[in-house]
């Protein structure tokens, strides 16, 4: 007793040590691949067109554009230049590309793409020792009480300085000293002064940050802006409209920190724009990406997922077997049902994911009826086994071939589907199910093809379904997990299911 | 709705009734004490009775042996000396490829079941069981020639037609349950449970009936020949445990199930032996397996000889 007993309690360890190892491999790669529980998952890449154009002075002439650096908060799968005659210079360090050129004459275009994806919400933090305090604004009497007056409805409202002011100018109505105190008309661009404005008259730092709202179908639009505030130790970036502290996901800074979004040297009008286009990847392709970024391609290469499609898709196959065994062993050793040879469901199961299901079901049991009428006929002639077993697979194969044939005539294509199914599997179990006929009765040989095909009905549904075969694929991790599970039941030793039916009368004597 | 989930029962019924599953069977008993080198030794019915000979159990004396397809024809060489005989594949189960010719002359063969047979019917059965008609695994087979039981005529009333015998289940040497099988018209003259048969669960102390089921069901009479099933009794008893715990030296299978019929002139003799015993016959005698085997193991003694161990169990107080 002894013994078994430490078997079952390796068995159990390996159990829980490959599904801890399928856990974390999951985790890993949901993380850093991409990869996702339900299938055709798909990853939003986002296109963002930076169009830099000015008018020549006839100076040569140096462009310095800031672009976004990929980072925790999105990752850059594609960035590309078109500036011809251009010198193109990307200065990692302070995330600017230059570029520079002899003088000029006709308007310029320049191009800039850059394509992400994975962008989330970030914290936008920026840590800064020390920042020298703003210059108070200059106000005449009557603006100085309405400022203080502003400034007194605004510390009513919640949160800290910035999101109070943020939020007093996103008011509707707007407060009417407020509005008093703004021209009637401003560019986003002013609006977010006057509030760095009135920061200022709060002693606190303020400045603006530039960049890209992911809004797709954007076109040719100015950079979008948000306010950064200084808090003593760090810069804060908040939203325009909503004051929400922190780095929004469908937000792509370009620039922050003071220093400009363009520099032009050498010409004159100029301005960039920004179109943004959003296209749709699937997330499978996107891993090898996502895995060469953190520094684990290794990991990647030696995946399945890095195979050609073809050898990618046969695995697909293959990888969902275990699960179809795993039914198997359930179906025989926990629910007691009796099926013909071990494997045959499963076998026939996986013909049906082939023919599709009724089509399967109807051709198969057409070829079983018509097989086992034959092979009644054989049985007077009292043939030896291996002669009778192999007339039978001749059988089968003309079955087949009748039926493909009249199925094309006829256009049924239900009946061609027959030649899916194993020819020698196929004809075993006419042999045994009449051989069980003969012996135990019709009712007998009945119910024996009947649970074998109910396992492998069930067996079919398993694995025919989309979200399993993506599941122990994309996490093929998990046929380890059904490999101890099966073996785990090796050692079950409970009742059957179809032994608690078997043996009830045993349970009345208590 | 839910009314075929009452013909289920909890599994804690039958633990605490001591019933032995199928899987408990396979894992806890079968894979530790019946060696697979060992099962050949049931499996082949001419190696059982050549182990059955040495140890002094009685079984149908061997004719002959057919090995090879040249021999058949000269099979009627072999039993010219016996008005009848019994044809059978030595890896068959279950009563299959079973011939049993009653008398014969040069040209007719007579069945047990009264169907005539003409040489070359005879002649073609025995080349099937050769080419592996009957045989387990649809091997070659060799078809041994056997005498004839002579029924007792003690259990007649108790079969429809066909054979009755008993089987033993043998644990570790000593005899732990018996059941007697009877035939019946549904079962068509076979002693298979699941076919219709009637099982008779048997006191392993006495031979007397315990219990009888039919389809898992308790009867009290045979449906056929209306006997009452309660009074049947198997006569030598001690002589059947005897069978059946020697069976275990024969063989060396801690867990074995002996087939026995009774002879009117020779006494219990044992037909086959069976690794795999079923667990039908814990439904027969209304009682789990586990309780006595958990008694085998802890309480019964070791090193006695199989006649001890059956007196051993023959002397124990209830």
């Amino acid at each position: 007793m002894m013994k078994f007993f430490t078997v079952r309690k390796v068995l159990t360890f390996f159990l829980l040590v490959s599904l801890a190892f399928a856990a974390f491999s999951a985790y890993y790669k949901i993380k850093y691949w991409g990869f996702d529980f339900r299938p055709n998952r798909t990853t939003k890449v986002w296109n963002i067109d930076a169009q830099i154009t000015f008018k020549p002075t006839g100076e040569p002439i140096k462009v310095s554009l800031a672009v976004p650096t990929a980072g925790k908060d999105f990752k850059i799968l594609n960035e590309d230049i078109q500036a011809k005659g251009y010198e193109v210079n990307k200065d990692v360090y302070s995330g600017r590309i230059e570029f520079t050129s002899s003088a000029k004459n006709k308007v310029q275009n320049l191009y800039y793409r850059v394509t992400i994806y994975d962008n989330e919400n970030g914290k936008g933090k920026l840590r800064e020792a020390k920042v020298a305090a703003p210059r108070l604004p200059i106000y005449n009497e009557q603006q100085r009480q309405m400022v203080d007056e502003i400034l007194t409805e605004a510390d009513k409202l919640q949160g800290s300085w910035p999101q109070k002011i943020i939020q007093m100018f996103n008011q509707e109505p707007m407060n009417p000293t407020l509005s008093a105190f703004l021209p009637i008309k401003m560019t986003q661009k002013q609006r977010a002064e006057k509030m760095m404005e009135l920061l200022a008259v709060k002693s606190i730092p303020s400045r603006l940050a530039r960049g890209v709202r992911l809004e797709e179908g954007k076109q040719a639009a100015e950079a979008d802006l948000m306010l950064e505030a200084y808090d003593g130790s760090k810069w804060m970036l908040y939203d325009l409209k909503t004051g929400k502290e922190g780095l929004p996901k469908n937000f792509i800074i370009f620039q922050r920190g003071g220093t400009s979004l363009l520099d032009v040297s050498g010409g004159e009008n100029s301005k960039v724009r920004f179109s943004v286009l959003r296209s749709v990847v699937s997330s499978f392709k996107m891993a090898e990406h996502r895995s060469g970024l953190n520094n684990y391609k290794v990991m990647f290469d030696y995946s399945i997922y890095s195979l050609p499609l073809l050898e990618q898709n046969t695995l697909k196959w293959l990888m969902v077997f275990p699960l179809g065994i795993l039914i198997v062993v359930l179906m025989r050793n926990v629910v007691g049902i009796k099926t013909m040879g071990t494997f045959t469901p499963m076998l026939i199961a996986m013909s049906l994911v082939k023919t599709g299901f009724w089509a399967g079901l109807i051709s198969f049991s057409v070829i079983i009826a018509i097989g086992l009428l034959l092979r009644a006929v054989l049985s007077k002639l009292n043939l030896l086994l291996v002669p009778r077993i192999s007339a039978v697979v001749i059988f089968v194969i003309l079955i087949m071939q009748f039926m493909t044939i009249f199925g094309y005539r006829m256009n049924w294509s239900i009946a061609s589907s027959a030649v899916f199914f194993p020819i020698i599997i196929t004809a075993w179990i006419i042999e045994r199910a009449s051989i069980t006929w003969e012996e135990e009765g019709p009712a007998n040989a009945v119910s024996e093809i009947f649970y074998s095909m109910i396992t492998a009905v069930v067996t079919y549904l398993v694995i025919s379904n989309e979200y399993i075969r993506h599941i122990t694929f994309a996490f093929d991790e998990i046929n380890l997990v059904i490999l101890f599970t099966v073996m785990l039941l090796g050692t079950y030793t409970g009742y059957r299911l179809t032994e608690l039916k078997r043996f009830a009368p045993l349970a009345k004597g208590e | 709705m839910f009314e075929w989930l009452k013909g289920f029962c909890r599994p804690s019924e039958l633990k605490s009734n001591g019933v032995l599953g199928m899987n408990a069977r396979n894992y806890k008993i079968i894979s530790k004490y019946n060696n697979r080198r060992l099962y050949p030794l049931v499996d082949d019915k001419v190696q059982t009775k050549m182990l059955a000979a040495r140890e002094g159990i009685n079984t149908p004396h061997l004719i002959g042996v057919i090995e090879y397809q040249h021999q058949v024809k000269d099979f009627l060489e072999l039993v010219k000396n016996h008005p009848q005989f019994v044809i059978k594949p030595a890896h068959g189960s279950g009563g299959k490829g079973v011939l049993v010719i009653k008398h014969w002359d040069d040209d007719c063969f007579v069945t047990a079941s009264e169907k005539v047979l003409t040489f070359q019917d005879v002649y073609k059965h025995i080349s099937n069981t050769l080419s592996g008609l009957f045989s387990l695994g649809g091997q070659y087979d060799v078809a041994v020639i056997e005498e004839m039981v002579n029924f007792s005529d003690m259990f007649k009333d108790f079969s429809y037609q066909g054979v009755p015998d008993v089987r033993i289940i043998v644990y570790k040497g000593y005899p732990a349950m018996a059941m007697m099988r009877l035939a019946t018209a549904e079962s068509g003259g076979r002693a298979n449970l699941h076919q219709g048969a009637v099982g008779v669960g048997l006191d392993i102390k006495s031979g007397k009936t315990l219990n009888a089921v039919m389809h898992n069901l308790p009867i009290s009479v045979h449906p056929d020949t209306k006997a009452d099933l309660r009074s049947l009794v198997v006569p030598f008893w001690r002589e059947h445990l005897i069978i059946g715990a020697k069976a275990y030296e024969m063989t060396g299978l801690g867990y074995l199930g002996a087939d026995i019929v009774l002879d009117k002139n020779r006494g219990p003799m044992m037909l086959e032996l069976n690794a795999r015993p079923g667990l039908a016959i814990q439904i027969a005698n209304g009682k789990g397996l586990v309780e006595v085997i958990k008694q085998i193991d802890k309480t019964y003694p070791q090193n006695l000889t199989a006649e001890e161990r059956v007196d051993f169990i023959l002397n124990m107080k209830k």
